[in-house]
């Protein structure tokens, strides 16, 4: 189960963040954890440059792309190798989306969109698209186009 | 760092780069969202709208139910527009508001309409929508379509029908399950996520059905697998088959490891390393197979991608905890990992190399941990102290240095559970390696003279007051101890008055002093300070009014309770307060094994992986003690060893019980658990009658009876037989289980007065010969062999008659010596024609004892084997010659 996927701009304030199978007591120390961790370690680290963390039988592995920090948290199945593969798919998405890594504004201004590529990569916790040309597709509505 | 939980819109002011939301505010949208209504719609205006809505949502923000009520029914109104762009942010938006069930209803109708369209992506989205918000009888009208998308022809629909499956397998298993056979087909698509969601649905649905995953698992195995995601999980499932069937064909080979051998080849990363973890984590893995994933793994170590680096040492650490040798030849890959940025790959890389490093390579590795201390979080650190620890057991000559490292890390910051582990890590190291006592005492001394927690101090005085005596110069603690006096507060203080007096009582020149000091303690203001220095005072000045003798005195500061702490506090709350004073002898003396539920627990959830459940550390200690606590073993002398537990009751049987066999030099104890399985019955006086005729050597001398045995409350019962000292005696054993039993009212709980005898039969048990040896490993072969004398030597040759493989009779001898294969010489290379295997281990009476063994197989499958052997004692060289060729 992919637990969460999360966006913040580099001040470590919340852009996206969408939850699966947490409780919703938990999600605020999800939240404040996923956060101090970016604000230890991402300083200074290229975009898309991966960092993997693990908590217990939960793991975490996170980027940067251009002004924002995205975080994903799986367990079981989604192990940090999955997980890689999913913030693949997430990035390469946003920088479809944007036309390049983002800066905060324009991350914020491509918002809908965004939210739509997500919708399309995580179902519930469950990886479901993973190639970012599909994607553009679906997101328009649109077959894939080797079908 | 700014403050993580601010909205992002309150802190910008910068106007050349505002937000889209700067000052974004639920009331307002939600009076924007009724433009939803409008008889023209605003296609690009209510896409903005919804964007707002989806920004509030994703900030964590939420909405009451009214106004998700009514932005919900608003949304609906967009099913009119024809906007391509704003019907998929209308499917994103009825996801988001997961609308309840009396709502749902109002959309049901244009998602069905949608669901049925010719456009394939309305129909896709319809289903993704429909399976999110629908119950179960909604789910029944709609089956017929979810099972035709589940085999569309546009990928994209069929993967929104089965991860939809996925998700409904949870809320509606009967339903989903139907499904089977169109997902069957799907799994054979062409389309790489197809296959992967249907694999992933199909699994869940055949999950109880061994038989269907072990056909599933054959057929992929040999077909082709388009995604290396479906690969995945693939190796998954068939590591899943190769655990559950657990058997080695006749060649040897396990079933399935050719296919996982192959997909290390294969040329995603993600398949890779999903094959060799599954590999390490296969159950008995050898060596042999072991080895091609090990090596893949050492490439990945040296990777640039930070997860691939991570994955790899995390994978390798699991492995070094069961076989380190295996491991070592990555030492060097690991060794530069300790630098990398990535903490917790550096953490992992040491823990693993302080679990497969060398003796030599000791001080090299402290040195470079010293630095990277320093930059790491405590639940790191607590990590790194634990290897220590158990690096300096395995190394006990190299306990300076670690000593040292230790006590140099408690001298620097640190939280409390940090703190602890490096004084446990002390504290063990001082009771197991003799030598790093003094010095380990002294830095726990330095230590409480700076120690911010109670319980870190009082554990230590506590400890400082059982051994601080028993060194060469006591007197050199005693300024320690007294300063905790001065400067702690109080519950330290009464601590440290305790320890004083242990100090007076075990060293007879330090006791006129010592009383100076406890006599000032007598002005403390702390009553329970007060009253411990004036209770010492009095017993250890004491003129015989208080107690008799020094003896007395010495038990009664120092004397155990004699009962288990976890007993004693039971019966103290149970105690209700009366006339009649707390009778510490009505505290039952047995350790109580595992309860029903935990042991039934690895039955179902066995997973294969890693290391078979093994006993806590302690058993062998526990064992010691229940066994010394019981007056008719406890002149049987020392405990040598204890074996696993049997099975002598099939699994789901009314009574469960299982023996465990304890060696003593001249007797043998077995100690039955039984567990009472039946809440309706109350066991009474439970013994176990043992049949000893098949065991001539062997004479009944005790046997202690279980009071009562509750439903799932197990209890032990003893019967200890005696045999000729130092021979390993062998017989068969039949038992019978007998008790009184009584019914008892499931209501009430109470039994009845009156109960029946009756009898129960059990399995039969055996004393073997690998009964009296204990595995013990050595270092190197080599050296131990030739440091043995070779007159204890005696070489003999036995033909093993035909036998299927050499490692089939490999593993016969060793499993009939009960003796320690070394440097991984019990795996036999494939196809070889002879075979030399090295063993370890300790005979009863501590007698040290090496063999090598050296097989040959012929043609005719005919094998051979030379034995040698070494021991301390020839006699046992004998022993050993005597119970091969009586096996």
């Amino acid at each position: 189960m992919i637990l969460a996927v999360l966006f913040a701009n580099s001040e470590g304030n919340i852009l996206v963040e969408r939850f699966n199978g947490v409780p919703a007591e938990e999600r605020l120390h999800w939240r404040s954890f996923l956060v101090k961790l970016g604000a230890d370690n991402l300083k200074g680290v290229k975009n898309e440059e991966l960092l993997v963390a693990c908590h217990k039988s939960v793991y975490i592995v996170y980027t940067v792309l251009g002004d924002v920090s995205i975080f994903v948290v799986g367990k079981d199945e989604y192990d940090e190798l999955a997980l890689s593969e999913v913030i693949f798919v997430i990035t390469s998405a946003v920088k479809d989306v944007c036309g390049k890594p983002p800066t905060e504004r324009l991350f914020l201004d491509k918002y809908g969109r965004i939210c739509l590529c997500l919708d399309e990569i995580v179902w519930k916790g469950y990886l479901e698209n993973t190639e970012k040309d599909r994607i553009r597709r679906l997101i328009r509505l649109k077959p894939p186009s080797e079908f | 760092m700014a403050q993580p939980l601010v909205k992002k819109d309150d802190d910008r002011d910068d106007e050349a780069d505002y937000s889209p939301f700067l000052g974004i505010e639920k009331g307002a949208v939600l009076q924007e969202a009724r433009v939803f209504n409008d008889p023209q719609l605003d296609a690009r205006r209510c896409s903005q709208v919804i964007t707002k809505l989806l920004y509030l949502l994703n900030q964590g923000e939420t909405f009451t139910k009214v106004e998700a009520t009514e932005v919900f029914f608003a949304v609906t109104k967009l099913f009119q527009s024809r906007d391509i762009g704003l019907r998929r942010m209308v499917y994103l938006m009825i996801k988001e508001l997961s609308p309840s069930a009396d709502e749902v209803i109002i959309v049901t109708s244009s998602l069905m309409k949608d669901m049925n369209s010719k456009t394939d992506m309305y129909r896709a989205n319809a289903i993704r929508v429909l399976c999110r918000i629908t119950d179960g009888t909604l789910l029944t009208q709609i089956e017929r379509y979810l099972k035709q998308a589940i085999v569309d022809k546009n990928p994209v629909v069929a993967s929104a029908a089965l991860v939809s499956g996925i998700h409904l397998l949870q809320t509606n298993p009967e339903i989903v399950k139907r499904w089977s056979n169109e997902v069957q087909e799907a799994v054979q698509s062409r389309a790489a996520l197809v296959q992967f969601h249907a694999l992933a649905l199909l699994h869940q649905i055949r999950q109880n059905d061994r038989l269907a995953v072990s056909k599933l698992v054959t057929s992929l195995t040999r077909g082709t697998v388009r995604s290396p995601l479906a690969q995945c999980l693939l190796i998954r499932y068939t590591s899943q088959v190769i655990r559950e069937s657990s058997n080695i064909n006749q060649t040897g080979d396990r079933p399935f490891y050719d296919y996982l051998e192959s997909c290390l080849r294969h040329k995603a990363e993600m398949v890779i390393f999903e094959a060799a973890k599954a590999i390490t984590e296969l159950s008995g893995v050898t060596n042999r197979e072991l080895t091609p994933a090990i090596t893949v793994l050492q490439l990945f170590l040296s990777s640039s991608k930070p997860v691939l680096r991570f994955a790899a040492v995390r994978t390798l650490n699991k492995v070094a905890m069961t076989h380190p040798m295996a491991v070592t030849n990555c030492n060097i890959d690991m060794e530069s990992l300790i630098s990398d940025p990535n903490r917790s790959i550096a953490t992992l890389a040491i823990t693993t190399l302080l679990k497969t490093g060398n003796e030599s390579s000791v001080d090299r590795l402290m040195k470079q941990i010293t630095n990277f201390m320093s930059d790491i979080a405590d639940e790191f650190k607590i990590v790194v102290v634990e290897a220590i620890r158990s690096l300096c057991l395995k190394f006990p000559l190299k306990y300076r240095s670690l000593m040292n490292f230790l006590s140099n890390i408690l001298r620097e910051e640190g939280g409390f559970e940090y703190k602890k582990a490096i004084v446990d890590s002390i504290v063990i190291l001082i009771r197991d390696i003799p030598d790093a006592k003094e010095s380990g005492l002294l830095h726990l001394c330095e230590f409480i003279e700076d120690c911010e927690f109670t319980y870190l101090s009082t554990q230590i005085l506590h400890f400082l007051g059982i051994e601080g005596p028993k060194t060469s110069d006591p007197s050199k603690y005693i300024r320690y101890i007294y300063n905790r006096v001065h400067l702690e507060n109080a519950t330290v203080r009464a601590s440290a008055v305790s320890t004083l007096a242990k100090f007076g009582a075990l060293v007879d020149s330090l006791k006129p002093r010592i009383f100076i000091l406890l006599r000032r303690c007598l002005f403390d203001s702390d009553d329970e300070v007060r009253d411990r220095a004036t209770l010492y005072l009095n017993t250890l000045e004491g003129d015989g009014s208080i107690v008799e003798t020094d003896e007395e005195v010495k038990d009664f500061l120092f004397g155990s309770l004699e009962v288990p702490l976890a007993n004693l506090e039971t019966s103290l709350k149970n105690y209700e307060p009366s006339e009649e004073p707390f009778d510490i002898n009505s505290v039952p003396k047995e350790i109580k094994s595992q309860p029903l539920a935990e042991k039934k627990a690895p039955g179902k959830k066995q997973t294969g992986l890693g290391a078979p459940p093994s006993g806590p550390p302690s058993t062998v200690d526990a064992y010691d003690k229940l066994l010394s606590s019981i007056p008719e073993f406890s002149s049987f002398g020392n405990l040598f060893k204890s074996s696993p537990p049997v099975e002598l009751t099939e699994a789901e049987t009314e009574y469960a019980v299982n023996v465990v066999k304890h060696i003593f030099d001249s007797h043998v104890v077995f100690q039955y658990n039984c567990t009472n399985t039946i809440p309706e019955q109350l066991l009474e006086n439970v013994t176990v009658l043992v049949d000893a005729s098949e065991a001539e050597d062997f004479t009944e001398v005790a046997s202690k009876p279980l009071r009562a045995l509750p439903y799932d409350t197990p209890g032990q019962t003893f019967v200890a037989f005696e045999k000729p000292e130092g021979v390993s005696a062998v017989g068969k054993f039949s038992n019978m289980l007998r008790f009184i039993v009584k019914e008892v009212d499931p209501s009430t709980g109470e039994a009845d007065e009156d109960g029946v005898e009756d009898e129960y039969q059990l399995e039969d048990l055996e004393v073997v010969a690998a009964d009296y040896v204990l595995k013990v490993p050595v270092s190197n072969f080599r050296n131990a062999w030739e440091s043995m004398d070779p007159d204890s030597e005696q070489v003999d040759e036995y033909g093993l008659g035909p036998r299927e493989s050499l490692t089939e009779a490999v593993n016969a001898v060793i499993s009939l010596l009960g003796m320690q294969p070394c440097e991984g010489s019990e795996v036999v290379p494939n196809n070889s024609r002879s075979h030399t295997c090295l063993l370890s281990g300790v005979y009863i009476g501590n007698v040290k004892v090496l063999v090598r063994l050296s097989f040959g197989i012929d043609s005719t499958k005919e094998v051979a084997m030379k034995l040698a052997v070494r021991s301390d004692d020839i006699s046992i060289s004998s022993a050993i010659h005597d119970i091969v060729a009586s096996g």
